[in-house]
């Protein structure tokens, strides 16, 4: 799965980056506003956002799929001035610029913060209205792709991406298979009431953080043998997930709190919440995590119990689940989920599985 | 001493409307021993030149008689070239290339002759040879290995917009006029096209400002009559990843002058 960032630069391409990188310095430094500048992309954490998990475009999306694309860029321009509401991303962003905030405090020259890119394949005259959006909720988003309507993977990659967060499962699928964390959000009807002084992210535990090694021996030999496996196998690690890379990444981040005694006032906080239950599969879980090196603040066994309502209590500003059951019962209750498009759990629905339909040429 | 070639097998442009791009005639294709029948290898900027002749192509199936098409001119200085011009004219023959007319000229007289006729865009692999044409207002690229020799559906333009930061060198008025008049070309080349599907795509990046930065640099081709078909805001981050996914055929500096390393 996807690495955290490279380390080694060819060394031909390092002084040119280097040109750049210092000419952007001294931009932002000579800048009147305060504005901070952009982390350097190897170091930073990446978070690469779509348009429509920024903010909310459904009114406009309705335009390009009934009217179609020339209709759809032309109310765009006409409403460029027009701030668009924010989307399911919007409090993850916000969240993550209060952590900025407060790694600048503790290490004004560190280049080991969030960056968040917008990552969108509109055609960049609708980029207007989307620079002019950004400005109104002040939003640190300094990088930005506009492709046109060609893929963005590419520019993930070139942009050293942790985390790219979609409205088009497509996209992200795309972005899994190339190695990039991803995941596809939903906005639920009415939001909880999200914390504004930490960032509070939730991960399921099998086929997000790990494989799907385990999960595909529940849906093919069921729960008994499952538990079996699990006690049997309780000091394997399980291999890594598709969102074990930024787990890391935030932990990574969280230690730089903890350096500096704010462990009590961390403002990162990370949740697991399984179906496992803690008696007979969970040890395994926590086994693995300790075996990377990785820390988890809460972890939550449900043992099978929905998790929805105790998502309402955790209130997180994002919850990562592989399968779509937990993804549509933690939104009906509140909570802002992102489907991880990964393992096993994409050929079933509700425990059956799905007919394939012909895969689309 | 300076000579025009017109290829006849190709209709000439109308002068007063076409755009016209001149080429060194050794981006276009290998010169060397020229193979037994004395056709040419493909160069590093075959790709191009097919790509700006399918956008004359598209523009001529949208409108038979249009009249703002590229006019592509090969130009060689080198002399040893110059005796080798029967190959480069058959060559550009053998291939159905869409050139009106070859020049060739020495190092002294070619940028004279570039202004003579009326070129709007000199496109070269060689670094000193696209600094001195910029110098004397010649709108200019260097082609090189980001560039060129992509593939060849779409002919892809890069605008760079950080003239705010790193102002280029040898800005004159009349520079400032070449590129205005291209990008304003160019824009309505654009806009007989659809949205997608568009044989032309003009991007426009920019490497040290913020997103105002850009926002701002959108505006400004607008202005002009660009419409910007994609836009990257790359703020200090590495721009050769960036260019390897772009696929630019040529980059033009905001400034007009010749793009800074």
């Amino acid at each position: 799965m996807s690495e955290m960032k490279p380390s080694d630069v060819p060394a031909a391409e390092d002084s040119s980056e280097e040109k750049d990188w210092a000419a952007a310095k001294a931009f932002f430094d000579n800048l009147k506003s305060n504005k901070p500048r952009p982390p350097k992309p190897r170091f930073a954490v990446t978070i690469a956002v779509s348009s429509r998990t920024l903010f909310n475009m459904v009114a406009e999306r309705k335009i390009y799929e009934e009217e179609g694309l020339e209709k759809y860029v032309a109310f765009q321009v006409e409403h460029e001035n027009e701030p668009l509401k924010p989307g399911p991303a919007f409090p993850f962003v916000k969240a993550l610029m209060n952590v900025n905030c407060r790694l600048r405090e503790l290490y004004p020259d560190s280049e080991e913060l969030f960056d968040i890119v917008l990552m969108t394949n509109n055609h960049a005259q609708v980029g207007v209205r989307l620079i002019n959006s950004i400005n109104h909720y002040d939003l640190t988003i300094e990088r930005f792709c506009m492709t046109g309507g060609k893929s963005p993977i590419g520019y993930l990659e070139a942009y050293m991406t942790n985390l790219y967060l979609s409205k088009d499962s497509e996209k992200v699928t795309e972005a899994i298979e190339a190695g990039i964390a991803a995941a596809t959000m939903f906005m639920p009807e009415t939001e909880n009431q999200l914390s504004d002084t930490q960032l509070r992210v939730a991960f399921d535990g099998d086929a997000v953080l790990f494989s799907d090694e385990s999960e595909i021996i529940v849906k093919q030999h069921g729960l008994d043998t499952f538990f079996e496996h699990e006690k049997q196998f309780e000091n394997k690690p399980l291999a890594q997930g598709p969102l074990k890379c930024f787990l890391e990444a935030l932990g990574k981040l969280q230690r730089k709190f903890y350096a500096k005694n704010e462990r009590m006032n961390c403002p990162i906080r990370t949740f697991l919440v399984t179906a496992r239950s803690a008696a007979s599969s969970g040890a395994r879980v926590l086994k693995t995590l300790r075996s990377w090196g990785l820390e988890i603040d809460e972890a939550l066994f449900l043992a099978g119990a929905p998790k929805g309502p105790l998502l309402r209590q955790i209130k997180p500003h994002i919850f990562f689940d592989d399968q779509m059951f937990h993804i549509e019962g933690a939104k009906d209750l509140g909570t802002i989920a992102a489907h991880v498009p990964y393992g096993i759990g994409q050929k079933y629905n509700r425990g059956k599985l799905i007919e394939q339909p012909a895969k689309k040429e | 001493m300076v000579s025009t070639v017109l290829n006849t097998d190709v209709k000439q442009k109308d002068s007063e409307h076409a755009v016209v791009v001149a080429v060194a005639s050794r981006a276009v294709f290998e010169q060397g021993a020229g193979g037994d029948d004395g056709v040419y290898a493909e160069g590093m900027a075959f790709p191009l030149l097919q790509a700006l002749q399918k956008v004359n192509k598209r523009l001529l199936e949208e409108n038979s008689a249009e009249s703002l098409l590229f006019d592509i001119v090969l130009i060689t200085t080198d002399s040893q070239q110059q005796q080798q011009s029967f190959h480069l004219i058959s060559s550009t023959k053998h291939y159905g290339l869409e050139v009106s007319r070859f020049c060739f000229s020495t190092e002294e007289d070619f940028i004279e002759n570039l202004l003579q006729n009326n070129v709007h865009l000199f496109l070269s692999t060689d670094r000193h040879e696209v600094s001195q044409t910029s110098q004397k207002g010649v709108l200019s690229a260097l082609l090189d290995e980001y560039t060129a020799s992509c593939p060849s559906e779409q002919l892809r333009v890069l605008f760079c917009g950080d003239a705010v930061i790193r102002p280029g060198t040898n800005q004159t008025p009349a520079s400032r006029q070449t590129a205005q008049t291209f990008s304003a070309q160019l824009g309505k080349m654009r806009q007989k096209f659809g949205i997608s599907d568009s044989p032309l795509s003009i991007a426009l990046m920019t490497s040290c400002g913020g997103r105002d930065s850009c926002g701002g640099a959108l505006q400004t081709l607008r202005s002009l009559g660009v419409s910007a078909d994609e836009a990257y805001c790359l703020a200090g981050a590495p721009r050769g990843p960036i260019l390897s996914v772009l696929r630019p055929h040529f980059l033009l500096s905001n400034s007009f002058g010749v793009l800074e390393d």
